[in-house]
């Protein structure tokens, strides 16, 4: 007689956790405690390693791996919530009217729960390979920018689709050979495990800059076990992060249904664009949006002074000059000060690159046009030439995501 | 057996399309469906003596779709 129901949780309760967790996490990440540090030491014991691995993940990593891998897991839990708004529309279509017919949906979990199983299953088994095989499996920045681009791209196409923008976008979503779907229907329940999984796999080709760096300690290990195990709890760790924030913004979509297709869709797209955006600024485009920017901003600035006042701007603006003659780029965990440096032109110098307990992306020190990446260590100064550049050109760096960036104006 | 094909304009995305396909495991007369979210249709191959147009309607129906004879 009396339906066993569970009662939905008020959608301001949710709002307010979801809130609450975002600020003590952006609080960590503003922050930066110690326990940020990936700076495992040689001698320390291998628990401690794992318990570092674990806490660097469960901090810093956990956020900047859903700012870079956001993308795909938006896109895996896109499927579900559109299968989920199809059902729903059929339950309703079907006369049985109800007071409580707002959505319910409890599927959610499932497909998170999955992409970071193949996420946690495919760092495991990437850690021991870097363990095992050294440095031979890093992406070059180049590699990785293409496949930023592709991604930025597919997941541009897919939100396009979702607006229903043209026909044409429908062929970004992928339809799986015929024979795989039939073997997933008659080996699985359902036929929305395979999408978060293979998505999850394809996370380690992504990598944010933290787990880069986490990788590049996993082949410090020279140990599959250890490289392993390190990954393994690193992965871990992002795990509840990327969780109970997907799963609160999945929660929070079904109270509000109707409108939840369009934000995912527009999740998806700026995603997209941001994706593709690192990708331009890996291969060093003038075009990219944060390029034109800084380009822009540097026009801009030049233009509202009278000539006197420019060289007293350009000076203030660049770094102090390094003993040997060469410029300083401080490199910090929120990317690179000043972002606009000037230069002589058709002279050879040396760029100055200043860590100081800096663990970010940043580290990950690429300028695309000179075919230059370092790995710079976390405090420090690393010193690259810079070869003679004509006057009026520019050189534009990056960290390897393609997420920090400035360049050398060449005068 | 015959094949033919319905018009599925509901269709969101590519699960849709195998969705439709799991028809295949739970229609009587079904041999094959071949559904695809790129063309927004599905393609049936089944025997007309066991199963009708209006019966593969309501069943697509049932799975929160419309669906209209090519």
């Amino acid at each position: 007689m009396s339906k066993k129901q569970n009662k939905p949780i008020d959608p301001v309760v949710i709002v307010m956790l979801g809130v609450v967790f975002v600020a003590i996490a952006v609080a960590m990440i503003a922050f930066q405690p110690d326990s940020n540090s990936i700076n495992i030491a040689p001698g320390s014991g291998t628990m401690s390693q794992l318990v570092v691995a674990f806490i660097t993940g469960i901090t810093t990593g956990g956020l900047s791996c859903l700012a870079v891998q956001g993308g795909l897991l938006a896109s895996s839990l896109a499927h579900q919530i559109e299968q989920d708004y199809v059902e729903h529309a059929a339950r309703s279509g079907h006369g049985k009217k109800s007071k409580t017919s707002a959505p319910v949906r409890s599927n959610s979990a499932l497909p998170i729960s999955l992409f970071l199983l193949a996420k946690l299953i495919a760092y495991t088994l990437l850690g021991a390979l870097l363990g095992w095989l050294g440095s031979y499996l890093t992406l070059s920045p180049m590699s990785r920018a293409v496949l930023m681009i592709a991604i930025g791209i597919f997941m541009v196409g897919n939100g396009l689709r979702m607006f229903n923008v043209h026909p044409i976008f429908r062929y970004f979503s992928i339809e799986p050979p015929k024979f795989i779907t039939r073997y997933i229907r008659r080996t699985a329940k359902g036929t929305d495990t395979a999408t978060p999984i293979f998505l999850g796999l394809l996370t380690i080709f992504i990598p944010c800059g933290v787990t880069q760096a986490m990788m590049a300690t996993a082949l410090g290990t020279g140990s599959a076990v250890m490289g392993a195990a390190l990954m393994f709890a690193f992965t871990l760790g992002t795990s509840p992060v990327f969780f109970v924030i997907a799963y609160l913004t999945t929660e929070l979509g079904a109270k509000l249904e109707k409108f939840f297709m369009r934000f995912v869709a527009v999740v998806v797209l700026i995603l997209g664009f941001v994706t593709l955006d690192g990708g331009l600024n890996l291969i060093g485009s003038p075009l990219s949006f944060q390029n034109l920017t800084l380009r822009l901003a540097a026009q801009g600035s030049a233009l509202n002074l009278s000539p006197s006042e420019s060289i007293v701007s350009a000076q203030a603006d660049s770094p102090q000059p390094a003993t040997d003659g060469g410029l300083i780029l401080e490199v910090q965990n929120s990317g690179y000060f000043p972002k606009t440096l000037k230069a002589p032109a058709g002279k050879d110098f040396t760029l100055n690159l200043v860590t100081d307990n800096t663990y970010s992306c940043a580290r990950d020190f690429v300028i695309p046009a000179l075919n230059f990446y370092e790995l710079l260590p976390d405090t420090g100064t690393v010193q690259v030439n810079i070869p003679a550049q004509p006057k009026g050109s520019t050189l534009f760096f990056t960290c390897s995501m393609g997420m920090y960036t400035g360049q050398i104006v060449f005068e | 057996m015959i094949k033919k094909t319905f018009k599925i304009p509901d269709m969101t995305c590519s699960n849709c399309a195998m969705k439709l396909e799991s028809l295949e495991d739970s229609l009587d007369g079904v041999k094959e469906i071949n559904a695809s979210y790129h063309r927004l249709e599905m393609v049936i191959e089944y025997d007309e003596t066991r199963l009708t147009d209006d019966q593969i309607v309501a069943a697509v129906k049932k799975k929160g779709y419309r669906a209209e004879i090519a």
